[in-house]
């Protein structure tokens, strides 16, 4: 970067002072613009960007430094309050500003659940005395304590700055819940993110239902678990849309061709819904629980169906990792093709990270046993930049995937970046800088989250995050940058 | 690879019929004995001299193989176990005469394993040994009572024993151990 | 992690191989040539346990823990028996589900387990992938004694040995796995040994226990599967399944099925798929009867069927003990010992 760049010495918190970048790829996804270009920043502020065009755009590619608006994340469980051990505010901010991400939406299954603004305050607090210039926006819980039988505070939650309200970990079991809920937030204005889970077809469920899991002998985690409670909860919108027509529902970490096609037909239909998919869903199979380590679109034939990775010889890992637990569960190679397919169509708006960081103890357990989750708010840039770099998918989508795509499910209570999120001359600076032509290796001394539950440790990922400055201040610089 | 022949096959066919006569000498007629083959050489060197006894006395004597595989004393040195070949022993060996009979008598290890293994299948009024060549470099207290050649060897050398039913040929040589000075 | 099957030699076996693993923890990794070295290495085994002596001091002064999850006492008693007659010094402990309830988690248990001084640990869990979890934290080989749904090798070996001893050569012979296959990992091991050695396998249970078995056998069918030869049918017709059959192995079916919505009654199961004299009937008539035990006679089997004279069930215990010997043999080789010495004469 020293070529193309001129950087003032800073710390992590303070606004930056210079930073020059001369020849870079601009991706500003608002603008629907990218292409060779240079940027100031000046104390704090974008000061000037600038596109390039004839000799000057010489060479300059999107495969070299790539300057984007910061990412947002619709969805991280930054573990604190409760449970502190796996992570906290302070390590998750820091985590997510490695992985380019300048604003981030916490979940509310912390302990307790953040079902009332107290624990809001709490949350806050702790971001401020962290120092990280990161934007921690909140998520509330749907019903009390999440335990789906009273709604929780929801207008206290929402005057207190809630961008949604969620009982993720757990669906909103009951019908009758979910519908008041969405009439009571389509009143106030605030999304409902739901996590679609049908408990009764996933009591015990280990693995996705299919060929892996029978051969291992694991407990099946049938799609229709996912896709029965995507078509419930689409139907109870559309029934409450004539009371309560600023209703709007978000389904969150979807894994299945079945809800995402429910989806697609939905909006179709002019439903206000949306949605957003995880890097692991479209970059990795429930092969992998198998020992498997090819990205999703490797373990496709030419007729879109599923390799036998027995067959492949494409298993060269232990089997049983629990690193590869999640919920919902990595899915078999035909579901993630509908994933990266639904990104490309626009039927997913917006990549969520789903980041769920674990301490060793829960998850150095028997494979049924282990917790689910998958610390996954650094890997996300590198996962997207494998699907780009193997054609599946095109650089600006991605980036759309990661800022105006979040920005308008969160809509108007999108925080400090408001609807849009581009980068524009005289707002706060507020953008990542990359090297698309390197990489880095996902260690547990590199994953500056605490948890380093993931089944990507040990590989080599695309795309090194140099520079993340959020609200015009530094929050993470690569140590040889 | 140098390797120089020791003995030939009419060598190893004379060495055979004098230690047959020998055992038979010893026991003072054939009476109780049952001759027993250390895998895998020793096993047909065993069915070669009980048909010269056979042949010689007219008695066909009890021939058994004995697999020493698993009372090694060096299975916890060895990097994978070793490839088991198989035992068989024909007749009840309490108060019998045992015969063991191998193709080459260095350290005594092998036939200090071969006794170990014999005495779980009972109690032999006397064990003997007959070997094809005794190279010398004993490490335990052990002696053969019938042998066939006596070949002072050094320890960096080999005594490679072929014989028809397992190699195709009849010789013995002795060759450099890869890798020795 | 797995290995292909290999060549094939004139006895349905491959080529030998010396044993290079240092756990078994599934038998989809053996290649046929390590399958046959199982073989040969049982047959010696049995040489020993037909001899007055049942012993030989090939693993003297080792230690076997073995730890069994699940109640067990037929096979952790035969592992026991074997791992003795191997000289072996023998930790039998039998942990019931509230040890792990009580807050000592899997992977306490191996690291103490080891630090008492285990060179071998051979493991029952009710959770398919336990054992490779303890193999990550035991620094000595492990050995599936059975976990979850998963796998149990030995049982798989053990079949396998009964049926070669009376039918030699599998490639082509017909093997029937009649029962609940969903929840066996017996199944699971046999559908792996079996299409290895070239078997016309055909599994066939009611519809709800034989999800995800038909994917898993059109996946592999016409040689497709990693062993690459073999047949692998599945059916819910019973009387299809059995006909000509040369082998026919019956599978426990537990009442907790029931109770789990799975399945109506067992008195509708035995009545449709319980193998009886007159289903017996339509396989060959000097067809093999096996049962990996314990029988629920009346319901998967009927008494009388269990007690024939082709009925091997007892053999398969027998059978077990070698087979077990074997594999605890065979493993205690592979601990980055010095190369092989001169053992001399």
């Amino acid at each position: 970067m020293a070529e193309t760049a001129r950087v003032a010495p800073m710390r992590i918190g303070e606004p930056v002072e210079l930073l020059e970048i001369s020849r870079a790829w601009l991706v500003d996804p608002v603008a629907e613009r990218e292409g060779p270009g240079e940027i100031v920043v000046r104390d704090g502020v974008l000061e000037a960007m600038t596109w390039l065009a004839g000799d000057e755009a010489e060479g300059i590619g999107p495969d070299g430094v790539v300057v984007a608006p910061g990412f947002i994340d619709l969805h991280v469980h930054l573990r604190e309050p409760g449970n502190e051990d796996a992570e906290t505010v302070a390590s998750g901010l820091a985590a997510a500003a490695h992985g380019g991400f300048t604003s981030v939406c916490a979940m509310a299954n912390t302990t307790p659940a953040a079902d009332e603004p107290g624990v809001f305050a709490r949350v806050r607090g702790a971001a401020a005395v962290s120092g990280s210039p990161v934007e921690l926006l909140l998520h509330g819980a749907v019903t009390v304590g999440r335990g789906g039988e009273r709604l929780a505070a929801l207008g206290e939650l929402a005057d207190a700055g809630a961008v949604g309200f969620s009982d993720d970990g757990s669906p909103v079991q009951s019908p009758v819940i979910l519908r008041n809920a969405l009439l009571y937030a389509g009143m106030l204005g605030v999304p409902l993110f739901e996590h679609a889970e049908d408990p009764a077809l996933t009591a015990g469920a280990e693995a996705n239902e299919g060929y892996v899991a029978t051969v291992l002998g694991l407990k099946g985690w049938p799609v229709a678990a996912e896709v029965a409670a995507v078509e419930r909860a689409i139907v109870v919108l559309g029934a409450v849309l004539p009371d309560a027509p600023g209703a709007r529902l978000h389904l969150t970490h979807l894994s299945t061709a079945g809800a995402l096609d429910a989806v697609r037909r939905a909006k179709a239909a002019g439903l206000p819904v949306t949605c957003d998919v995880t890097p692991h869903h479209l970059g990795l199979t429930d092969e992998w629980v198998a020992g498997a380590r090819r990205w999703a679109w490797e373990a496709l034939d030419g007729d879109g169906v599923a390799r036998d990775p027995w067959a492949d010889g494409a298993l060269v890992a232990h089997p049983y990792a629990t690193a590869c637990k999640v919920n919902p569960p990595l899915r078999a190679a035909e579901d993630a093709a509908a994933v990266l397919a639904a990104l490309v169509d626009g039927t997913a708006d917006a990549v969520a990270t789903d980041h769920a960081p674990h301490t060793q103890v829960d998850k150095e357990a028997e494979f049924g046993l282990a917790a689910n989750g998958i610390s996954g708010v650094e890997t996300a840039l590198g996962v997207l930049l494998a699907a780009v770099g193997a054609r599946r998918l095109a650089l600006g989508r991605a980036i759309e995937a990661l800022t105006t795509g979040p920005a308008h499910v969160l809509g108007g209570r999108a925080g400090r970046r408001g609807e849009a999120r581009g980068l524009v001359e005289g707002a706060a600076a507020d953008l990542v800088v990359f090297d698309a032509g390197a990489g880095w290796t996902v260690t547990a001394a590199a994953l500056t989250s605490r948890g380093t539950n993931t089944p990507l440790l040990g590989r080599e990922l695309p795309g090194r995050v140099l520079l993340t400055v959020a609200d015009g201040r530094l929050a993470y610089r690569d140590p040889e940058a | 690879m140098d390797a120089r022949q020791i003995m030939t096959a009419d060598e190893i066919r004379r060495a055979i019929v004098r230690v047959s006569h020998e055992i038979v000498e010893r026991q003072a007629g054939t009476a109780g004995l049952v001759l027993i083959g250390i895998q895998r050489r020793g096993v047909p060197l065993a069915t070669r001299i009980a048909a010269a006894i056979k042949e010689h006395e007219g008695v066909a004597l009890p021939v058994g193989a004995l697999d020493i595989t698993f009372y090694r004393d060096d299975l916890s040195l060895v990097s994978q176990q070793p490839i088991v070949k198989g035992t068989a022993i024909p007749v009840d060996l309490n108060d019998r005469t045992v015969v063991l009979v191998d193709d080459v008598l260095y350290t005594g290890r092998t036939i200090r394993s071969a006794m170990d293994a014999l005495v779980d299948f009972g109690r032999p009024r006397a064990i003997r040994l007959a070997v094809l060549v005794d190279r010398g470099h004993r490490e335990l207290p052990i002696r053969a009572d019938h042998v066939g050649k006596n070949v002072p060897t050094s320890r960096d050398e080999l005594v490679k024993v072929h014989l028809a039913e397992t190699d195709g040929e009849d010789a013995v040589r002795i060759e450099r151990r890869e890798g020795a000075a | 992690m797995s290995a292909p099957a290999g060549p094939v030699g004139p006895s349905g076996l491959g080529a030998e191989v010396a044993w290079t693993q240092k756990h078994l923890l599934d038998v989809d990794v053996l290649s046929a040539a390590e399958i046959s070295l199982v073989m040969k290495t049982t047959d010696a085994m049995k040489e020993i346990l037909a001899r007055p002596i049942t012993k030989v001091p090939a693993l003297r002064g080792r230690n076997v823990t073995i730890i069994f999850y699940e109640a067990s006492t037929r096979t952790r008693v035969s592992f026991e028996v074997a791992a003795k007659n191997l000289s072996a010094d023998v930790v039998n402990i039998a942990a019931s589900a509230s040890s792990v309830s009580k807050g000592e988690s899997l992977v306490d248990t191996i690291r103490t387990i080891e630090a008492l001084g285990a060179h071998m640990i051979v493991m029952r869990h009710g959770t398919s992938g336990a054992p490779y979890l303890a193999a990550e934290v035991f620094s000595g080989s492990v050995l599936n004694g059975g976990d979850g749904w998963h796998a149990h090798p030995s049982q798989a070996l053990l079949d396998l040995y009964t049926m070669r001893a009376h039918l030699g050569d599998l490639r082509g012979r017909k093997v029937v796995i009649l029962g609940d296959v969903l929840h066996s990992r017996v199944a699971r091991s046999n559908v792996w040994t079996l299409t290895a050695m070239g078997a016309d396998l055909w599994i066939c249970g009611p519809t709800p226990i034989l999800r995800g078995f038909d994917a898993w056998a059109a996946r592999w069918a016409n040689g497709r599967g990693p062993n690459g030869h073999g047949g692998f049918t599945v059916t819910s017709d019973v009387d299809a399944a059995v006909a000509d059959a040369d082998v026919v192995m019956a599978l426990r079916l537990q009442r907790e099925r029931m109770d789990a919505g799975l399945l109506p009654s067992l008195r509708e199961y035995a009545a449709r798929f319980g193998l009886t004299r007159e289903r017996l009937a339509a396989a060959k008539p000097d067809a093999l009867v096996m049962h990996p035990g314990p029988m629920n006679e009346g319901v998967e089997i009927a008494a009388d069927v269990a007690v024939l004279d082709r009925s091997v069930i007892t053999e398969q215990v027998a059978n077990g003990v070698a087979v077990r010997m074997a594999l605890l043999y065979l493993l205690s080789g592979v601990h980055g010992g010095a190369p092989e010495g001169a053992i001399g004469g």
